[in-house]
C-alpha cells in the first residue's frame, strides 16, 4: 500500500523586507497509512511551515522554489513551484496572490475533506463572531451538504415503527454497525444510521434515555420549501447550482442545511467528550476555555473523516490538566478513526505518549527519523540526544537545557547546519550537508558521524 | 565592547529602516513633492527675489495700485503661457492682475509653517499630558480622559469656529483654536501608547534596579512613544491643513486680512465661480491636496517603518 | 457583563461628559467677557436707557457680579429652560432657529451616512478581498487623493462641474426662487422661509401633494448630499479596507480555508462581519467630521440647515447662534456616540458578555 502523503526536497522561503528566511531547507517525509507521525524540534524550525505547506495556506510572501508533496498521486505544490521556478529571485507577493488564490480553488476539495489540520493557537483559530455550531457543521455543508439533506429525509420518512424496530435491532445485536447499515438501506432511511448509532455509542446516558432518542428520529416535520430543498439535494448529492446562486433562495437552502449541520456538531461535539453539546453549539468562541476550543478545532478537523489530520502543538496552549485530557483524546481518536497523523510539537515528552513514529526536525530539515523506542532511547542524532537530555524527567532531575542559539533562518550555517551547537563537529560537517543515513530497517539519521556503519 | 556592537546594531537598524522606506515607491514620491513644497517655503522666506516673489506677507501689497493703476477692475484672466496659474481679483470691483502663482508660492510658505506649528505644539501638549497619566494612572488619567472626552465631543470644526469667535480672527488664533482641538487626540494616543509600553517587563526590571520615576520616562517610555507620535505628527500635517485652510475659506480669516493663505485665497475666487471662473477656486484646493497627499503617502511609508507586521 | 449593565454604565459616563461640555461652553462664553456674553440676550437695535435698563436686568437675572461658579449655575438654568438667548441675525430666539434648521441638517446627513455606507462597503471588502488587483489599486489611488481634499474643494468641484458648467443640477438655497411664492401661506412661512411641520421643504411639500415644489427642492438637496458622501466616503474606504485586510489575515480565517471554505465564503461568512464591527465604532469618530463637513457644505450650497446658519452668524458675531450649536452639536455627537458604542456591543457578541 502506498503511503498516505509523501513529502519530497521541500523547500520554502518567506520573501521579507527584512530578508530571505529559508524556513524549509529539503524535508523528506513519509506518512504510512494509519500511523501517527511526530515532528519535533524547537521552535522556529520550520515545523508549522511544513504543515501549513502541505495544505498550502503559507502566505503570500512564501515561496516553493523546489519540492513536492504527494497526496493520492498528485503534486500539491504544484503551482506555486512553478510560479517560483519561473521568476526565480523576482518573486512578488502580489503576484503570488493570484496563483494562491488558483492554489486555493484547486485545494478546497482536499482542504478539510480528505487532509485536515488544527493549528497551534486555539485561542485565535475560531472565529469570534460566529457560533461555534456554525463552525463546526459548516466543514460538512461545505464538502457534503448531500449528508446532511440524506439526515433530515431519513428522519422525516423514519415512521416511530421503523424506529422501534431500529431500537430491538441495536439491543439484539448490540450495535452492530453493518446490520443497522443494512436495515437503513433495506427501509430507504439512508442517513438514519449514523444518528442512530451515535446515540447508542454514547456513553453519557442511560439505556433507557439512548431508546427515547432513538424514537425520537421519527417523523421529523418539513414544510414543502423545506422538502422540495431537500429531495432536491439529496437527489443531486450536492447543492445544485440554482440553490446556492440565487441570492435569497441561497439563503434558505443555507439556513435548512445548516440547522442540520448544527445537530451534526452537536453530536461531533458529544462524541469527543463535551458535554451540553447541546448548549456549546448556540455559544461563541469567547465563552469557552481553552480546552474547550481546542476540541471543537479538533472537532471541526475530524468532523468529515479525513484521511490525513495534522494537528499543529495541540497541546501547547493550554496548561498542564487539559493538556492530559487532550493527549487522552488524541490516543482515543487515533484507535477510533481510520486516518493518519502528523502530530507537532516542541515537546518530545508529549509526542512520545501518542506517536508511532517521531522526525526531528533542524532549521528547516528533517535529521533524524524513527520509531518512538528508537528515538528515545537510542537516539543517534546529536541534535537528538540533545533534546531527549532536556526532557524533564519525573524524579526531577536538573534539567540540561539545550545549548546555543536557534540559527538565524536568514542565514542558515553551511553544511550540517548544526555544526555550531554540534559537540562532534568536523571538518565535514562545516562543508557538505549531511544525506539521509539509514540505520537498521526503519531508521534514518542525517549526520555525517554515521556515514559508512 | 558592548557599545561598539549596540550602535552596529542601531545602524543596521537605521539602514533598514531606510530601505523599507525607500522601497515604497509612492512614499518616496510623496516625500519629493513634500520637499518641493518645504523648498518653495524656505525661498519664499529667505530669499523671495529667486522666486520673483515681492512682499511675501500679503495678497495685495499696498504700493500696488499706485504701480499697476490698469489693474484697478481687471477681471480674472483664465491660466495662460504668461500665468501659468492665471490671475486673480481681489473683490468684483477690486484689483485684478494678481497673478495665482505668485500668490500659491507666498501662501505655501504660510500654510507649510501653519500646519507644522499646530501639530507640533498640539502633538508636545498632548504627548506630555498622555505620557504623565498614563504613567502615573489613578485619578489623574481618569481626570484626562474625562477632559479629553469633552473635547472630542464637539465637533472639531465647531469647536475650532467657537474658539476662533471669542479669541478673534487672526491667522495665529486660528492656530491656536487648532491647537485646542488636537491636543486631546495626542494625549489619548500617547496615553495608550504609554501603557503598552508600562506593560512590557523591561520597566517592571528598571523599576525593580531602582530607576526614578523621571528616569523611566525618559529612558523607557519616551523612545517607546515617540516614534509612533513622529509618524502620526506627518501624517496630521496632512490633515491639519485640510481643515484650517477649509476654517479659512468659509471665513474664519476675515477678507481684508489680505493673508496669503490657500484657503483665504481661494475664498477670494469664490466672486466669480459664478461667472463660469473655476481655477480661483479649483487651483488653491488642488495644491492644498497636493501637499495633504504628499504628506500622506509620506506617512505611510514612514508607518511602514516602524510596524514591525507591515514590514513584510 | 449583561448588555443592560454595559448600557447603564456607558449612561453614567456621559454625565460627566456633559457637565463638561456645559463648562466648556460656558468658560468659551465668558472669555469675551460680559459685554460679549450678553450680546445674546440683547436685541442690536435697541439702545440708550432701554438698553442699559435691560442689561442690568440681564445682570441680575445671571448674577454676573457674584463669583463665576455661581454665574455658571444661573446661565445652566437658563440652558435648561431652553434659553439660549437671541440670534441677532435670525432676530428670533436661538431655540427656535435649531428647530426650523435642525431637521435639515438631520436630513442631510442622515442621506449623506446612507450613501456613504452603501457605496463604501462593498468597496472596501471588494477592493481589499482582491489586494493589489488593478480594481484595488484604482481604489487605493482614488481614496488617496479623495481623502486628501479638503470638504471645500470637493464641495466646489462639484458646484462648478454640476452646477455651474452642465446646469445639470440647482446649485444654490433650498428652491429655486421663482418657486417660492407659488408655495401656499398654509404651510410655509414666507417671512422667515420655514416650511411646516417638519420643516424640510421637499417633505412637506411631499406631504402637502404639492409635486413640483417637492421635486424642485429635491433636486436641491442632490448636490450638497453628494458633496458630503464625497468628503466621508474615501476615510471610511481606507478603514473598511484595512479592517479587512487585518482581518484576512486572522487565525480564523485561515482555519475556514483550511476547512475548505470557498473564497466566496470566506469573505461573506468568516471576514465581512469581522472587519465591519469594529468600523462601527470609529464611524462614532467620523460623526464629528460629518458634522464638520456638513457646516463647510451647507455653507457652500447656502442649504438652510444649521451649518449654514452657523458660519452665517459666526461672519455675523452672532454669538448666541455660535454658543448655541457648539453645545447642541455637542450634544448630538455625545448621543450618537453613545447609541452607536450600544449598537456595537449589540452586534459583537464578545463585548456583551464578557
Ligand atoms: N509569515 C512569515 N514571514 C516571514 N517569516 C516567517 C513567517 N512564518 C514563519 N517564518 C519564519 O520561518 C521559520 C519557521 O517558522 P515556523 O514554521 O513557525 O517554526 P515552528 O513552527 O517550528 O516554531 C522561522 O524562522 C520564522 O521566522
Ligand atoms: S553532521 Fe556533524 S555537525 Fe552535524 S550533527 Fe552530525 S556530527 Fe554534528
Ligand atoms: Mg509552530
Amino acid at each position: 500500500m502506498s503511503d498516505a502523503l509523501e513529502i519530497r526536497d521541500l523547500h520554502v522561503r518567506f520573501h521579507t523586507r527584512r530578508g530571505l528566511y529559508r524556513a524549509l531547507n529539503g524535508v523528506n517525509l513519509r506518512l504510512a497509512r494509519g500511523e501517527v507521525l511526530g515532528i519535533a524540534g524547537e521552535s522556529g524550525c520550520g515545523k508549522t511551515t511544513m504543515g501549513l505547506g502541505v495544505m498550502s495556506l503559507l502566505p503570500r510572501n512564501a515561496s516553493y522554489p523546489q519540492g513536492q508533496v504527494v497526496f493520492d498521486n498528485k503534486d500539491l505544490v504544484n503551482l506555486p513551484r512553478e510560479y517560483s521556478e519561473r521568476v526565480g529571485d523576482r518573486f512578488s507577493p502580489k503576484q503570488n496572490e493570484r496563483i494562491l488564490r488558483r492554489v486555493s480553488k484547486a485545494m478546497a476539495p482536499i482542504r478539510g475533506r480528505r487532509i485536515s489540520m488544527v493549528f497551534q493557537e486555539p485561542m485565535t483559530s475560531l472565529n469570534p463572531v460566529l457560533p461555534i455550531g456554525f463552525q463546526v457543521g459548516e466543514s460538512i455543508y461545505v464538502h457534503d451538504p448531500a449528508q446532511l439533506a440524506r439526515r433530515v429525509l431519513a428522519r422525516s420518512k423514519a415512521t416511530p415503527e421503523l424506529t422501534r424496530e431500529l431500537v430491538s435491532l441495536l439491543a439484539a445485536t448490540h450495535g452492530d454497525e453493518t446490520s443497522v447499515r443494512k436495515f437503513a438501506a433495506e427501509h430507504d432511511l439512508a442517513g438514519i444510521e449514523e444518528q442512530a448509532l451515535f446515540v447508542w455509542s454514547r456513553g453519557d446516558i442511560h439505556i433507557s434515555r439512548k431508546e427515547k432518542a432513538i424514537r425520537a428520529l421519527s417523523g421529523q416535520p418539513m414544510n414543502f420549501v423545506e422538502r422540495w430543498i431537500i429531495d432536491t439535494v439529496v437527489r443531486a448529492r450536492s447543492i445544485p447550482w440554482y440553490l446556492s446562486r440565487i441570492p435569497i433562495l441561497s439563503r434558505i437552502v443555507r439556513r435548512v442545511l445548516m440547522r442540520e449541520g448544527n445537530r451534526k456538531a452537536r453530536e461531533l461535539l458529544t462524541s469527543l467528550g463535551i458535554h451540553h453539546a447541546e448548549r456549546v453549539v448556540r455559544m461563541f468562541p469567547h465563552e469557552l476555555s481553552g480546552g474547550m476550543r481546542q476540541r471543537v478545532v479538533i472537532a471541526i478537523a475530524l468532523a468529515n473523516n479525513p484521511e490525513i489530520v495534522i494537528m499543529d502543538e495541540p497541546t501547547s496552549a493550554v496548561d498542564v490538566t487539559v493538556q492530559a485530557q487532550i493527549l487522552e483524546l488524541v490516543k482515543r481518536i487515533r484507535t477510533s478513526v481510520s486516518a493518519s497523523f502528523i502530530v507537532i510539537s516542541h515537546d518530545l515528552a508529549v509526542l512520545a505518549e501518542v506517536c508511532d513514529r517521531i522526525a526531528i526536525m533542524y532549521a528547516g530539515r528533517i535529521v533524524e527519523v524513527a520509531p518512538t523506542d528508537e528515538i528515545l532511547h537510542k537516539p543517534l542524532h546529536p541534535y537528538t540526544q540533545m533534546l531527549i537530555s532536556a526532557i524533564p524527567t519525573l524524579e526531577g532531575k536538573p534539567v540540561e537545557g539545550i545549548q546555543g542559539d536557534v540559527p538565524d533562518m536568514r542565514a542558515v550555517p553551511s553544511g550540517c547546519a548544526f555544526h555550531p551547537r554540534c559537540p562532534f563537529a568536523f571538518e565535514k560537517c562545516r562543508e557538505v550537508i549531511p544525506t539521509d543515513l539509514p540505520h537498521g530497517s526503519d531508521q534514518l539519521v542525517a549526520c555525517w558521524l554515521y556515514e559508512g556503519k | 565592547m558592548a557599545t561598539v556592537t549596540e550602535s552596529k546594531a542601531r545602524f543596521d537598524e537605521l539602514r533598514l529602516s531606510g530601505k523599507v522606506f525607500l522601497s515604497n515607491k509612492t512614499a518616496v514620491v510623496g516625500l519629493a513633492i513634500f520637499l518641493v513644497f518645504i523648498g518653495d517655503a524656505f525661498l519664499v522666506q529667505v530669499a523671495p527675489g529667486v522666486l520673483g516673489v515681492q512682499y511675501p506677507d500679503s495678497v495685495v501689497p499696498p504700493q500696488f495700485t499706485q504701480t499697476n493703476p490698469e489693474c484697478v477692475g481687471t477681471a480674472p484672466e483664465a491660466p495662460s503661457f504668461n500665468h501659468l496659474f492665471g490671475t486673480i481679483q481681489y473683490g468684483l470691483s477690486g484689483i485684478g492682475c494678481l497673478d495665482l502663482l505668485q500668490l500659491v508660492m507666498k501662501a505655501i510658505r504660510i500654510d507649510v509653517a501653519i500646519s507644522f506649528f499646530i501639530v507640533l505644539v498640539g502633538a508636545a501638549i498632548g504627548t506630555v499630558v498622555g505620557v504623565v497619566s498614563g504613567y502615573f494612572g489613578r485619578w489623574l488619567d481618569e481626570a484626562m480622559m474625562r477632559v479629553t472626552d469633552v473635547f472630542f465631543s464637539v465637533p472639531f470644526l465647531i469647536l475650532a469656529l467657537a474658539v476662533g469667535f471669542v479669541i478673534g480672527r487672526t491667522l495665529v488664533n486660528m492656530a491656536l483654536a487648532l491647537i485646542i482641538i488636537w491636543w486631546p487626540l495626542y494625549a489619548r494616543y500617547g496615553r495608550s501608547l504609554t501603557l503598552s509600553t508600562k506593560e512590557a517587563t523591561f520597566i517592571e526590571s528598571a523599576r525593580a534596579a531602582g530607576s526614578g520615576r523621571l528616569k523611566i520616562i525618559f529612558r523607557h517610555i519616551m523612545p517607546n512613544v515617540l516614534p509612533p507620535v513622529l509618524v502620526q505628527i506627518s501624517l496630521d500635517v496632512g490633515t491639519v491643513i485640510l481643515i484650517f485652510s477649509t476654517l479659512a475659506f468659509i471665513g474664519f480669516l476675515p477678507s481684508n486680512a489680505l493673508v496669503p493663505e490657500l484657503g483665504a485665497i481661494a475664498s477670494i475666487g469664490l466672486d466669480f465661480v459664478a461667472l463660469g471662473d473655476w481655477w480661483p477656486v479649483i487651483i488653491p484646493g488642488a495644491v492644498i491636496t497636493m501637499f495633504s497627499l504628499a504628506v500622506n503617502l509620506m506617512g505611510d511609508g514612514l508607518r511602514d517603518v516602524i510596524d514591525p507586521r507591515r514590514r513584510s | 457583563m449583561k448588555l443592560w449593565v454595559y448600557v447603564i454604565r456607558r449612561l453614567v459616563l456621559l454625565l460627566p461628559t456633559i457637565i463638561g461640555l456645559t463648562f466648556l461652553v460656558f468658560a468659551l462664553e465668558h472669555l469675551g467677557g460680559n459685554t460679549l456674553f450678553l450680546a445674546q440676550y440683547i436685541n442690536p437695535h435697541l439702545t440708550g436707557t432701554a438698553r442699559e435698563k435691560l442689561v442690568e436686568e440681564l445682570t441680575a437675572k445671571f448674577h454676573l457680579n457674584d463669583p463665576v461658579y455661581i454665574q455658571y449655575f444661573y446661565w445652566l438654568a437658563a440652558v435648561f429652560q431652553g434659553d439660549l438667548g437671541t440670534s441677532t441675525t435670525l432676530g428670533q430666539p436661538v431655540a427656535t432657529g435649531f428647530v426650523w434648521f435642525m431637521p435639515n441638517t438631520i436630513m442631510l446627513t442622515l442621506v449623506a451616512s446612507v450613501l456613504t455606507w452603501i457605496i463604501s462597503i462593498p468597496i472596501g471588502v471588494y477592493s481589499a478581498a482582491r489586494r493589489d488587483s488593478i480594481l484595488d489599486q484604482g481604489v487605493r489611488v482614488a481614496t488617496f487623493t479623495l481623502y486628501s481634499m479638503p470638504v471645500f474643494l470637493i464641495g466646489f468641484a462639484l458646484f462648478i462641474a454640476l452646477g455651474t458648467a452642465w446646469h445639470a443640477l440647482p446649485d444654490q438655497g433650498n428652491i429655486d426662487p421663482v418657486l417660492l411664492p407659488t408655495i401656499p401661506d398654509a404651510w410655509f412661512d414666507h417671512t422667515n422661509a420655514v416650511s411646516y411641520p417638519t420643516h424640510i421643504l421637499p417633505l412637506d411639500a411631499f406631504l402637502h401633494g404639492d409635486w413640483t415644489i417637492a421635486w424642485n427642492s429635491f433636486l436641491h438637496v442632490i448636490l450638497p448630499a453628494v458633496a458630503l458622501t464625497l468628503a466621508l466616503l474615501a476615510g471610511i474606504i481606507r478603514i473598511l479596507r484595512a479592517s479587512m485586510l487585518e482581518v484576512l489575515e486572522q487565525d480564523y480565517v485561515r482555519l475556514a480555508r483550511a476547512k475548505g471554505v470557498p473564497e466566496r465564503m470566506v469573505q461573506n461568512f468568516h471576514a465581512k462581519k469581522n472587519a465591519l464591527l469594529p468600523t462601527v465604532t470609529s464611524y462614532g469618530y467620523l460623526v464629528s467630521g460629518l458634522f464638520g463637513g456638513a457646516v463647510v457644505i451647507e455653507d457652500i450650497f447656502a442649504f438652510k440647515g444649521i451649518g449654514w446658519w452657523t458660519t452665517d452668524a459666526f461672519l455675523n458675531g452672532d454669538v448666541g447662534v455660535v454658543m448655541g450649536s457648539t453645545l447642541v452639536f455637542g450634544l448630538i455627537l455625545v448621543v450618537t456616540t453613545l447609541i452607536l458604542d450600544i449598537l456595537y456591543a449589540f452586534l459583537d457578541p464578545r463585548i456583551r458578555y464578557e
